[in-house]
């Protein structure tokens, strides 16, 4: 899967362990998840859509 | 400064694997100290000689409440590489190894006893597999 995570989360100024603080989860699944390496849970990319305000399919793509 | 906050999962399981540790130690010191060669295989041999054992039933409670407690899902998702990169590495030198001694009687046998130290490096080595496949900043 395809996501703009790294973008979304400059965009709002977080750093790794900003947005990791805010998914209650570690800063290396954040870069996990932004360098492509590791795909989310299905609850967990629902937390990460519900911070940012956006739906699941807006953040990921297949790919 | 950047601190290193250790995960409470991580911590816990360290706080139980160093008194297991030293329980697993003590217990093989004991063993050893108290049980003469070529003893008897009486009550107080088998005790002893199964000391060790209960630490090692411990280790294993210990990994699988690390697996239960990790909450985040990557980590976790790591760890459990690590274990089926592990367990995979020792059914491939055990069964080896036991086809070795199978149908070529004169190599060493290999004592049951080295099955957990092989999968600890079997650990390892699924550390090293998570290092190549899941980049440098896999932390496990």
């Amino acid at each position: 899967m395809k996501n703009h995570l790294k973008d979304l989360r400059a965009r709002r100024g977080w750093s790794q362990q900003d947005l990791a603080e805010r998914l209650e989860v570690s800063r290396q699944s954040v870069n996990a998840i932004e360098t492509g390496r590791y795909d989310p849970s299905l609850p967990l990319a629902f937390r990460i859509a519900e911070i940012f305000g956006m739906r699941i399919e807006d953040i990921f793509q297949k790919g | 400064m950047t601190t290193f906050r250790m995960n409470p999962a991580y911590r816990r399981y360290l706080r139980r694997m160093l008194p297991l540790s030293l329980l697993y130690v003590g217990a093989i010191a004991l063993a050893v100290r108290l049980i003469p060669d070529h003893a008897p295989a009486d009550a107080r041999t088998i005790g002893l000689a199964l000391l060790p054992g209960l630490a090692v039933v411990g280790w294993v409670w210990a990994m699988g409440r690390l697996l239960v407690e990790l909450e985040d899902e990557y980590l976790r998702m790591l760890e459990i590489r690590k274990f089926l990169v592990a367990t995979a590495f020792t059914l491939a030198v055990c069964s080896v190894w036991g086809l070795l001694e199978l149908f070529a009687p004169t190599v060493p046998k290999l004592a049951l006893f080295f099955v957990f130290p092989l999968w600890a490096l079997g650990l390892f080595v699924g550390m090293l597999f998570n290092r190549l496949t899941m980049g440098a900043h896999c932390p496990a």
